[in-house]
């Protein structure tokens, strides 16, 4: 297998620290290499040309780069040799620049000698390189939306009009989500029906939307570009398609009231009921908890439409890409015992609030103290109730209620000028275009603010009196109000745990869904191909909420308008003969990307490459095509084929964090010690614990394991793993005998190259102090010794 | 005043980091029984604490007027817990000898159980005006009306296992 060596002077980048000519001599010295040359820009067109005439002339059929980070310029390479013919993963580059030449400015000597280890490690590491196909699949344009609220609205209506074919499953009878409830909305105080409504329409009518009321996805399978999603859709023993939604016909003769769910208990509705005005679809609903079966409304409906006998239906639907806009859940007020919500009947909650408001809610805009019937001349809002309370379990901010509250105020103000207003704060929170601007407007209103924390809510002979401490007077205070509005928090939608287990979606500690990264990737869930929008991950505005359905939608379109998805050909595979099925790799995988169906099988789509799996498996039944257990192994052999320094290192770090922190290091110009011999790995749970085992035993004195920061890894919680794996390895070195330190893990950002430094100054200075390694294994044997004599 | 900060970890050490995270928003005070009586309020405590405000967070009759019913602690939405502030505050006290009256009077108490194994109402009110006799003449009033109902024990009353309640209170003390 003839392999040709390119040695990059980078200008004086390289070449002004390390001895170029000796490396080009070293290098061809190596076994299997057939041709190795100095280049003084090999990125450079010269450059590429040179190796692609060598490729041509020597029939080489792998490279070695030794240059800068492969982070910079390994998709030149590739490029660059895959048009010289050679497969593009046929190329391997020593990083010698970002970490060596410019890490090691005052000692090139050794400079030079670390820099033909990392050249012999690549070599050996490209004599084991096997050619990779990235593989193409067909993916389905069919996309499924999940929850029709206004974020899940947005994103269906991008993506049909993008040209996709959307499927909109919805719980309800009727889509519009919580936004469809509301009267006016902050900071505009513009009508919320008024805007949602044409947008709920569109939906109905568009050609590429397929809508599913009162449905639920039960199950989910396949990976991106290919999901089967199966879907119920729940009898309403009304035809959607014959029902008229005149309502009053069936309604009017329907003998059983109930609390309306859309009034939040202070309206009533029939046991065949429509929603509200302006639900879509608009057709009659039969609620089988509260119907006696009577069958009135069927003989009253005019159009024949109500079916008794209906039964819900299996839907089975394939499409390429899941958004999941499932929402948010008021908190349960009734919960905080000490303000008496559902005991006292003048205590209700911010959405009882905006119902009553609602020119089409119960009251018909009538703002009334339940007990009374009468309009109320004092009302009081209560800040953060569930919300910013450990005493529930809910610390987060529900970010909306201080706005919330805003506008109802002002609203109720605008209506009863003589009403007498005050909202109970910790911290007015008015962070958004207009926000602030918008309490201005309160405060000049002649709303009152009291900065406090009402602590009870106490019920004398019909009157309502609250508690507090006014904190900016530091006054004990117990007032009355005709009545006490709630301001309550938003929590994750209860109804979508088991589609977020369905779909293996991690959950972060408020128990929202979690996205991808927290900044950089808003809209994506950690399992490819689906996408999270509005309040399913955290508690939002509604024109954030509309934004993240547009941009999930831009994410899905992305990933499917070409109808074919091109595979990174890095995955997992398995080696059937060797499993044993005992699934540990199945739950390990951030990806959920392996079944066990004797064998365990890896679904190459989902697979990210990150290696988990393979550092599990107890049979070593799983290898990786790339990064294989092979390559590495060679290159720590490599590394520690000839003992250079004391202490020796080998590095494993991971690609994304602390890879690019040990670059950052080297474009930083920080200076470090030589002692150790990189090795990069996908993530830091791909390190085998037989790979630091071989290192130690072939006279590494210590191994280095680094990962991106604890919480913040690429492949969701693989720094866990391999910390939980250098544990246990630890326990392994200390029966051997051997000083546990000798395997270390660190966490650094990318953006952390001094950290990385200073970890392994500290990690020399560690090992120099137990001494080279099995020094500790003689002691044990001197000592074994002196006690038998 | 500079901020005591050996003062404030040992609060904190005491009672608990989670004071750190304290929003003043008033929950605690406003749920206390004897908040009126308090000045400073409960979360104006924590507050000097958290300042290393030593001498305004000692010397106050807040710390003795706490019944320690919990419900501050109950309600607190940070999960700080305010009765082990004053539980702290009332240990360092009484480290360094910071005697107000309501201490003397916990003192002379705690006295009385450990030598008798329980307290006699005439015998404690009269040790304790000698070091607070300014109260003689209130206390005189109350005692004159409670006398002839009985609500007062003359004779010192001592109690079987003595030994051990002095052990408990040996073993309390550390």
């Amino acid at each position: 297998m003839p392999i040709g060596v390119y040695v990059c002077h980078c200008g004086l980048n390289i070449a002004g620290v390390l001895n170029m000519e000796e490396l080009k001599r070293f290098a061809e010295s190596l076994p299997d290499v057939t041709v190795a040359r100095d280049l003084q820009f090999s990125c450079s067109d010269i450059g590429q040309e040179q190796i692609q005439k060598d490729i041509a002339e020597f029939k080489l059929d792998r490279v070695v780069v030794a240059a800068c980070s492969p982070r910079l310029h390994e998709p030149t390479f590739r490029r660059a040799i895959s048009k010289a013919g050679l497969n593009p993963y046929m190329l391997e580059m020593a990083n010698i620049r970002e970490q060596c030449s410019w890490v090691h400015m005052d000692q090139p000597a050794m400079a030079t000698e670390k820099a033909k280890d990392l050249i012999r490690m690549g070599v050996a590491k490209a004599a084991l390189l096997r050619p990779l196909e990235p593989e193409s699949i067909p993916v389905s344009k069919y996309v499924l939306v999940i929850g029709g609220g206004v974020a899940g609205i947005a994103a269906a209506l991008d993506m049909a009009d993008a040209g996709l074919h959307v499927f909109l499953v919805e719980r309800r009878p009727t889509i519009g989500g919580y936004m469809a409830l509301l009267t006016d909305v902050f900071p505009t105080n513009d009508c919320s029906i008024c805007v949602l409504g044409p947008k709920m329409s569109e939906v109905f009518n568009h050609p590429d939307i397929t809508l599913f009321t009162y449905s639920e996805v039960l199950g989910v399978e396949g990976s991106v570009g290919n999901f089967t999603v199966s879907v119920i859709k729940r009898a309403r023993y009304v035809d959607e398609k014959l029902c008229k939604g005149c309502i009053n016909e069936c309604a009017g003769v329907c003998p059983v009231e109930v609390p309306s769910e859309y009034d939040f208990g202070i309206g009533k509705r029939k046991a065949i009921y429509i929603a509200y005005p302006q639900a879509v679809p608009l057709a009659a609903t039969i609620d089988p908890k509260a119907c006696i079966g009577c069958g009135r409304c069927e003989q009253a409906c005019p159009a024949q439409a109500v079916r008794l006998e209906q039964e819900p239906e299996d839907i089975k639907l394939n499409v390429g890409a899941i958004i999941v806009a499932t929402g948010w859940q008021p908190f349960d007020a009734s919960r905080k015992e000490e303000y008496g919500f559902g005991r006292y009947r003048d205590v209700i909650t911010t959405l009882q609030m905006e119902r009553m408001l609602n020119a089409s809610g119960p009251t018909k805009g009538d703002v009334v103290a339940p007990s009374t019937g009468r309009i109320a001349d004092s009302i009081a809002f209560l800040q953060c109730v569930g919300s910013r309370d450990a005493t529930v379990g809910n610390p987060y901010c529900s970010r909306i209620c201080c706005m919330a509250s805003l506008k109802n105020a002002q609203l109720v103000k605008e209506k009863y000028p003589e009403t007498d207003i005050t909202i109970y704060y910790i911290d007015i929170r008015a962070c958004g275009e207009g926000y602030e601007e918008f309490y201005l407007r309160a405060q000049k209103l002649g709303i009152n603010f009291v900065r406090s924390r009402v602590s009870r809510i106490e019920e004398v002979d019909g009157r309502l009196f609250l508690i507090f401490e006014d904190t900016q007077t530091a006054e004990i205070k117990r007032v009355h109000h005709d009545m006490a509005v709630l301001s309550v928090g938003l929590e994750p939608e209860k109804n979508a745990e088991v589609l977020g287990n369905l779909l293996g979606l991690s959950r972060r500690p408020d128990r929202f869904f979690e996205i991808a990264h927290p900044k950089m990737r808003p809209v994506e869930a950690h399992i490819d191909g689906v996408f999270i929008a509005g309040c399913a991950s955290g508690p939002k505005e509604i024109p954030i909420s509309i934004a993240q359905g547009s941009a999930a939608a831009a994410k899905a379109i992305k990933l499917l308008h070409k109808g074919t998805l091109e595979l990174e050909p890095t995955s997992a595979y398995v080696d059937p003969d060797k499993c044993i099925k005992c699934k540990l790799c199945v739950d390990i995988c951030p990806k959920k990307a392996i079944s066990v169906k004797s064998p365990a099988y890896v679904d190459e789509a989902a697979c990210k490459g990150c290696g988990s799996c393979a550092a599990a498996c107890p049979v070593d039944a799983i290898n990786m095509r790339f990064f294989s257990d092979e390559q590495i192994l060679a290159q720590v052999r490599a590394a520690t084929f000839e003992k250079k320094e004391s202490p020796l290192i080998v590095a494993f770090l991971c690609n994304w964090c602390s890879y690019g922190a040990a670059d950052l290091a080297g474009t930083s110009r920080i200076q470090y010690p030589t002692n150790a011999r990189n090795i990069r790995v996908m993530c830091s749970a791909r390190v085998d614990p037989s790979f630091v085992l071989e290192a130690l035993r072939r006279g590494a004195d210590g191994v280095l394991i680094a990962g991106c920061r604890i919480g913040e890894c690429h492949y969701r919680d693989g720094n866990y793993q391999a910390l939980q794996r250098v544990q246990v390895l630890k326990g392994v070195l200390e029966k051997i005998g051997l000083n546990p330190g000798r395997v270390k893990i660190v966490w650094c950002a990318a953006s952390e190259g001094e950290i990385y430094a200073k970890d392994l100054r500290e990690f020399i200075a560690e090992l120099k102090a137990m001494g080279p390694v099995g020094t500790e294994l003689k002691k044990l044997k001197n000592n074994r010794n002196e006690g038998e004599a | 005043m500079p901020e005591d900060k050996a003062f404030k970890n040992e609060v904190l050490r005491l009672a608990g980091s989670e004071a750190l995270t304290c929003i003043q928003c008033g929950t605690c005070s406003a749920s206390c029984p004897t908040a009126n009586l308090m000045n400073p309020s409960i979360r104006r405590l924590i507050k000097l604490c958290l300042e290393g405000r030593k001498d305004e967070a000692l010397h106050n009759e807040t710390l003795w007027l706490c019944t320690s019913c919990l419900l501050c602690t109950v309600r607190c939405p940070r999960g700080i817990r305010p009765k082990a502030v004053v539980s702290a505050l009332k240990e360092i006290a009484g480290r360094e000898e910071k005697k107000s009256k309501d201490a003397s009077y916990e003192e002379l108490f705690v006295k009385q159980i450990e030598q008798n194994g329980r307290i006699a109402e005439l015998p404690l009110t009269a040790e304790f005006l000698f070091v607070f006799p300014q109260g003689m003449v209130s206390s005189m009033q109350m005692g004159l009306e409670l006398l002839p109902k009985g609500k007062i024990g003359i004779e010192i009353d001592r109690i079987r296992g003595r030994d051990e309640v002095k052990r408990i209170i040996e073993e309390l003390r550390g």
